[in-house]
């Protein structure tokens, strides 16, 4: 730890703040952007379009968008820029929702995320270094789960009662404080060991791209993925269809509850992948999966799925703070943090891409139900590939007594 | 997706009888003649709110599905959800739908509560037959 404490407090402050303010913006960038074409008039072919649009950039940036921000010298610039996006994104969404800059601020908004993401995972490794990245890693889960609950409550109100545009209104408001909140961070302690010049380095993406323990993570992740992904918004439709007047209010439980679940979960889960390991950590996230799925294929009624769902706040917290926490044991020494989550974000999107095409396809063809028990099946492959392929991570040498005995970092009471 | 594609290619002889129906109106109004329809006698309805009968907001139409006369058959709905999360589209009939265009609150009301079309199955692939929810037998 530095010796500065009283800044480094302030610091880790500033970046709760970020984190709760980022999640914040993503909120009305998900499928409300569906509803407010709607409501603008737009086609369903036009809709689809533009959806697809955001998903094939998003797809497609994930890996450059990782390289960029590993070669930005100033990770608090990046983050900052890609805000910048957000914020014109939004701004075009509100005042402007015709077919070009619908389409640009979709694949803005897009591309600013795959920066956003890996940029403040940097930054966090910048401010604490890599022993006590896990235990930081908690705080930003958890601070974006409260953010990603409030938000969604916020807009979810403001949306219905005031207006539509008020939402991404709302979202560009809210990225001014986000940037305050960067702006506040100041530079890392650990800023030197991670920052690279150059942009083209072969032999460590030769390196990076052949390391079997990013293989082995990444195909867990598309795994997760692929049975996490359909599962809400089936759950929604379901919800939908066994409930007329009450559905939203159970939907909004539903994304709300999950939220809870993670902000409380997940300074646990850093601590705890800190202390024992990341294999038993991950092995609960995944293994909840599966559960969560026959859960959700065998509860009847409206209520009692949003208990189901809540175990996904379970799944979210380790996801969350293991992605950025793998990524960092996995590239300890060279410069491609950035990179490595890039590419593990690209796992996220294809995984998703696949589980919400083949469980709404199964959802079609043989019912709601047998789409949960395949989306659980997948959670069990997913668990298994983890338990079979995924080494334990954690850097050589294990954590020694004077690292054990350090006091937490300043400002987490 | 398009979902106004028509079904029945296999009657051309109807669709002659459009056509040919097409170019008489063409020919009665002189090209050009522009006519202003006040907006509380005609009303844009896509993506406008659908209320219930007791006048609560329950979705927003999104398409309209048209006979080979011209003539709507049904109404595509996107209902339910929060925040775009579990939404569904349904076919409603369109003889349950009303529409008062000069009513700025509630345009249009729908016969049929959001219980009763909560089951629906969802309407999606525009190249199958649509699931239309009918009206019970006796109208209110």
């Amino acid at each position: 730890m530095p010796p500065n404490g009283t800044s480094q407090t302030r610091s880790q402050r500033a970046l709760d703040l970020l984190n709760f303010f980022v999640a914040d913006v993503q909120t009305g960038f998900g499928p409300f952007v569906a509803v407010y074409l709607t409501m603008h008039k737009w086609t369903q072919v036009q809709i689809g379009f533009a959806l697809t649009l955001s998903t094939i950039v998003a797809l497609i940036s994930q890996l450059p968008a990782g390289a960029l921000v590993d070669a930005a010298p100033n990770k608090r610039r990046a983050a900052g820029g890609a805000l910048i996006g957000v914020i014109v994104a939004a701004l075009l969404m509100a005042f402007w929702p015709s077919d070009l800059p619908v389409l640009v601020a979709q694949a803005l908004h897009a591309f600013s995320s795959c920066v956003l993401t890996p940029a403040i995972a940097a930054i966090s490794l910048h401010l604490v270094g890599h022993a006590a990245l896990g235990e930081r890693l908690g705080r930003n889960a958890s601070f974006a789960a409260i953010g990603n609950g409030l938000a969604a409550a916020a807009m979810g109100v403001t949306g219905t009662y005031v207006s539509s545009q008020s939402v991404f209104l709302l979202t560009a408001a809210l990225c001014v404080p986000a940037l305050l909140a960067l702006l506040a961070i100041g530079r890392g302690p650990h800023a030197r060991q991670q920052t690279t010049t150059q942009l083209f380095d072969w032999p460590g993406l030769r390196r990076l791209f052949t390391n079997r323990q990013l293989l082995a993570f990444g195909v867990c992740v598309l795994l997760f993925h692929m049975s996490n992904a359909a599962m809400l918004p089936l759950l929604g439709a379901t919800v939908t269809m066994r409930t007329g007047t009450f559905a939203n209010l159970i939907i909004a439980a539903c994304i709300m509850v999950p939220q809870a679940v993670v902000a409380l979960c997940s300074p646990w889960v850093g601590r705890s992948a800190a202390s024992r390991g990341r294999r038993p950590v991950l092995l609960l996230g995944w293994a909840a999966l599966p559960l969560r799925g026959l859960l959700l294929a065998v509860l009847p009624g409206a209520w009692l799925p949003v208990a189901a769902q809540a175990i996904s706040g379970v799944s979210g917290a380790v996801f969350g703070v293991m992605l950025p926490l793998i990524s960092a044991d996995i590239t300890r020494g060279t410069s491609h943090f950035n990179l490595c989550m890039g590419a593990l974000g690209l796992a996220v999107s294809l995984g998703a891409g696949i589980s919400t095409t083949l469980g709404g396809w199964i959802a079609d063809t043989a019912g709601v139900q047998a789409a949960f028990a395949v989306l659980a099946l997948v959670g069990v492959l997913a668990t298994l590939a983890l338990w079979l392929v995924m080494p334990e991570t954690t850097p050589d040498p294990p954590r020694t007594d004077w690292q054990a005995r350090q006091p937490p970092p300043a400002g987490s009471e | 997706m398009s979902r106004n594609a028509p079904t029945s290619t296999h009657m051309p002889q109807r669709h002659l009888r459009a056509v040919f129906a097409l170019l008489l109106t063409a020919a009665a109004a002189p090209a050009g003649e522009v006519q202003q329809v006040p907006t509380d006698q005609a009303l844009a309805i896509l993506g406008q709110k659908v209320a219930d009968p007791d006048g609560k907001d329950i979705g927003r139409l999104v398409d309209v599905l048209v006979g080979d006369q011209g003539l709507p058959q049904a109404a595509v709905i996107d209902f339910g959800g929060f925040m775009g999360v579990g939404n569904r589209k349904i076919a409603v009939e369109w003889s349950a739908l009303h529409f008062a265009p000069s009513d700025a609150k509630h345009p249009i009301t729908l016969d049929l509560t959001q219980d009763q079309i909560k089951a629906a199955p969802e309407y999606k692939d525009v190249t199958k037959p649509a699931p239309v929810v009918v009206t019970p037998e006796t109208p209110r």
